[in-house]
């Protein structure tokens, strides 16, 4: 599994080389993002493009980070594919999480 | 194995959490063969994928080297999906208990983990789940509307 951090217009931009976020890989990218979060990192677009599906444990890290970063900052996903998309929708995430259709779209506020 | 009431599929992985990935890869396949919809595929992908790492996770605590198997039962009307585990059953009460509240503003409330059963409860038209001898399964059904 591949995680990636880059910079961007003050944003830290988090990418996977993964299409599926579930439980197998859940753990090592909770602990992917807290380290950026730990290190600073307060303004975080997820870059979801790359991923076609997307489990419970999946939305669960995605759930702790915004805990984590405890009102302080952003948090934003971009790009979500259909299936995430739902997956938000049907657990009413969708109003939790600021979502955009692509990173620029989150990069622009 | 056919019978005249629809077809069985039995898929057996050992209880890693990487396995999963061909279960619901396989099912995927059984449900291209239905009327049901793109989105209706994915959230039976979903129902599979989160009952098994419950097998995993819940029954088995995690430790690899037990069986989970997954049964697909394709008829005209309907598919219906049986996991099975042989480890710790569910706590009685669980499934009729599963819930995901949300409320936007208690942080202490948004739930990192959880929302496996009662994502499955919302999207399959029904499920239950039963204990055999040492045998716990959990079967869930969609209806195919073709």
């Amino acid at each position: 599994m591949a995680f990636e951090a880059k910079s961007e217009a003050g944003y830290t931009i988090v990418s996977m080389d993964e299409t599926r976020l579930d439980a197998s890989i859940s753990e090592p990218f909770r602990l992917y993002l807290f380290d950026q979060i730990d290190s600073g990192c307060d303004q975080v677009i997820i870059d979801l493009a790359s991923v076609r599906f997307m489990d419970s444990s999946g939305l669960g890290v995605l759930v702790s980070a915004l805990k984590k970063m405890a009102g302080q900052g952003a948090l934003k996903l971009a790009a979500p594919q259909p299936a995430v998309e739902d997956l938000f929708n049907l657990t009413s995430m969708d109003k939790l999480f600021t979502i955009t259709p692509t990173v620029a779209k989150a990069i622009e506020g | 194995m056919t019978d005249d009431q629809g077809q069985t599929l039995r898929l057996e992985i050992d209880s890693d959490l990487a396995n999963t990935t061909l279960i619901a890869m396989a099912v995927r396949g059984l449900c291209a063969m239905t009327a049901l919809s793109p989105v209706e595929v994915n959230r039976v992908e979903l129902c599979v994928v989160e009952i098994v790492n419950n097998a995993i996770e819940h029954a088995y605590g995690h430790e690899k080297g037990h069986k989970v198997e997954v049964a697909a039962h394709l008829a005209q009307s309907a598919l219906t999906l049986t996991v099975s585990d042989w480890g710790k059953a569910m706590v009685k009460g669980k499934l009729e208990s599963a819930s995901m509240p949300v409320d936007l503003d208690d942080p202490a409330l948004w739930l990192d983990s959880g929302r496996g059963l009662p994502i499955v409860q919302n999207l399959m038209d029904s499920v239950s789940y039963h204990r055999d001898g040492d045998k716990n399964s959990f079967v869930m059904l969609k209806h195919i509307n073709s």
